[in-house]
């Protein structure tokens, strides 16, 4: 490993990521933040003019009703779970990526560009050339972000932050130009070749991704506990000093945890893309980004644990439409509950020094 | 010439006003990402002031209570739990951007948000100078607030520079130990700079409801908070310096504006880019800055 020891200004820089959890009583801690974000919305429900049981008691059942409903909570779940699980791979190596949202843009981007080249390919060929074309770009765009990060010193929330918005406008030029389908009206491209649909599972109203992001996290969390690279991105969260003394290439686990995250948050895109959508359309990762962080805090970073974080805001999400449907109670109390569910657990697992 | 230059200043009214307020969040230690939320509050506390009275200046008080309420939410997490300033500037940004949104609803009852025509404030023509050619109109016949903006840099230059708080603010961001030693509360010190970034910054949001939009949508601020933060750094955290990368930003933007008026065949997609790009390649040439505040994003020691 190259840069053994690091420089004193740079030793000052390094100190400043403390993105850590006390890790007695994580579980609890994370439960108890969960249930005040819970009694916030129920008082929010209540200011309304709403029984905050009967809302909740929508949601459910919205969200798990039917069998179609527990599908499209799935659905839903896919890819927070994929891009929350990149996330947290980074957090716990102390990089702050907050460009799941971009990178997601661009993997559907890179998926639909692929999939309309392979127009008339077999589905089995066609389907995961396409979901690796999507994951090459979320990669490619993650890596955007390492390069100026690492290259030229700039925060990575600051250079994420910005590329997400770039990103976003980046494929609204695509879906203008190359990838846009003529006289649409919208900004969208051709509906993708039937070959490259991701098929609902047998009897399931559910697509294959969430098959695909539960194998990704439990791969994660092999190499997060089962490997060298993932013990370096641990010792380099937990102490940055501790990771440059040990000899951890700190530029390279940056790399090697953003070229993953952006890889899954790319594959995310895709899967949205050749699953729920068919087709790119502007616009379709928006407010994504801070979801993957918010599942990646809930699931304290472990991405595991990132599984039932994923699938609680998923379910959220898709009952909140029954609730503001039945109830009157407005579908932005989920944002309300995400944002909060992150102050509190934030709150509740900050280490202590 | 006039209306671009006017347009860069409009633009670049509500990020020069939330970055005075980031500078102080960044100058006492607190990274300031939750701008983005502070301002979205501020906006929203202003258009319910201004829309409950039909009086825009009950909005203009009530905007600073707005953006102060996130950033008191910042400072609990962020100074009084120690947790990681960044992702507590990020968490508040969905809150206010969630809270923001579910209000309007509610307001309205029937799952549409609360429809607003808002009252706005007017330009004060400044007797004499607003009849100079030229500069006149463009800068002394202004909106309360863009004053205030000018008015703000002043002030923020004096007080950092001029005054004994202003000297524990920035010690407290470079090295707090030394506060406490001398007998000062860093752990004071940095929640009321952040509640005060708050208020500030909810000023900006002001501007956006009170002075140019007149009404309040979901998400308004769309990325004006991460771009003030972008403006600050630019700035190397002095007031004049984000004011003046602000004007930059804003006159990207009305560039841009101007490009599609004319209907130039460049692609808007990638001229919207523009500001964006501006601050990423401003950002990356200053490189790794050693102008940042020593202290900043470190919890203080807990000191019982």
């Amino acid at each position: 490993m190259s840069d053994a020891a690091p420089a004193a200004d740079q030793t000052a820089r390094l100190q400043t990521r403390r993105l850590r959890l006390r890790r007695d009583g994580l579980g609890s801690r994370i439960g108890v933040a969960l249930l005040l974000s819970l009694l916030c919305a129920a008082a929010l429900i209540a200011l309304a003019g709403h029984n905050p049981l009967e809302a909740f008691l929508a949601i459910v059942q919205g969200a798990v009703g039917s069998q179609h409903q527990i599908g499209a909570s799935l659905n839903r779940t896919t890819p927070y779970l994929l891009s929350g699980a990149g996330v947290a791979l980074c957090f716990r190596a102390g990089i702050i990526n907050i460009g799941a949202e971009g990178q997601i843009a661009v993997g559907g981007a890179g998926a639909a560009a692929a999939a309309l080249a392979l127009a008339g390919a077999p589905s089995l060929v066609a389907i995961p050339l396409a979901l690796v074309g999507g994951a090459l770009a979320g990669s490619l765009w993650a890596g955007l972000a390492a390069a100026i990060h690492l290259g030229r010193g700039v925060h990575e929330v600051l250079v994420t932050l910005l590329l997400n918005f770039i990103a976003l406008l980046l494929v609204q030029q695509l879906l203008a130009g190359p990838l846009g389908q003529p006289g649409a009206g919208f900004l969208q491209s051709s509906l993708m070749p039937r070959s490259a649909w991701l098929s609902h599972l047998a009897g399931f109203d559910v697509h294959a991704g969430i098959l695909i992001a539960v194998v990704a996290a439990a791969a994660l969390s092999f190499v997060l506990w089962w490997t060298r690279f993932g013990f370096a991105l641990r010792v380099s969260g937990s102490s940055r000093l501790a990771a440059a003394y040990a000899g951890f290439s700190l530029a390279r686990l940056t790399w090697g945890a953003m070229l993953t995250a952006g890889a899954l948050a790319g594959l995310a895109g895709g899967i949205e893309v050749l699953g729920m959508h068919r087709r790119l359309i502007e616009g379709f990762s928006l407010g994504f980004g801070f979801k993957a962080v918010t599942v990646a805090l809930l699931g304290a970073m472990e991405p595991l644990a990132v599984v039932p974080a994923a699938l609680f805001v998923g379910l959220l999400e898709s009952g909140s439409l029954a609730m503001q449907r039945q109830i009157g109670v407005p579908t932005a109390l989920i944002t309300v509950i995400e944002g909060l569910t992150m102050l509190f657990v934030l709150a509740a697992t900050a280490a202590r020094r | 010439m006039i209306e671009f230059l006017a347009a860069a200043i409009r633009i670049a009214t509500p990020l020069a006003l939330a970055a005075l307020g980031g500078i102080l969040s960044e100058r006492a230690g607190v990274f300031a990402v939750g701008l983005e939320g502070m301002m979205l509050a501020g906006a929203f506390a202003a258009a319910i002031g201004a829309w409950a009275t039909s009086e825009p200046i009950a909005g203009l008080l009530l905007a600073p209570l707005g953006g102060g309420v996130i950033g008191l939410a910042v400072a609990i997490v962020a100074v009084r739990f120690r947790a990681d300033n960044m992702v507590t500037g990020l968490a508040v940004n969905v809150l206010a951007l969630g809270l923001t949104s579910y209000l309007m609803r509610i307001l309205a009852s029937g799952g549409r948000p609360v429809s607003m025509r808002l009252p706005l404030l007017t330009a004060l023509p400044i007797p004499a100078l607003s009849d100079l050619p030229v500069i006149g109109p463009l800068l002394f016949a202004q909106p309360p607030l863009t004053y205030l903006t000018a008015l703000g840099c002043l002030l923020m230059t004096l007080f950092l520079n001029r005054t004994q708080a202003g000297l524990t603010l920035r010690a407290t961001g470079e090295n707090p130990e030394a506060v406490f030693a001398s007998g000062g509360h860093p752990a004071r010190v940095r929640m009321l700079a952040v509640i005060a970034c708050g208020a500030v910054a909810g000023l900006g949001g002001a501007v956006l409801t009170l002075q140019q939009v007149g009404t309040f949508t979901d998400g308004m601020t769309g990325g004006r908070g991460y771009m003030a933060l972008a403006a600050l750094i630019v700035g190397r955290w002095t007031p004049w310096g984000a004011a003046a990368a602000c004007l930059v930003f804003g006159a990207a933007e009305a560039f841009e504006l101007r490009l599609q008026s004319f209907g130039v065949p460049v692609s808007s997609y990638v001229v919207q880019m523009a500001p964006y790009l501006i601050a990423l390649t401003v950002l990356a040439g200053l490189g790794q800055s050693s102008k940042l505040p020593a202290a900043i994003g470190q919890p203080l020691p807990s000191t019982r």
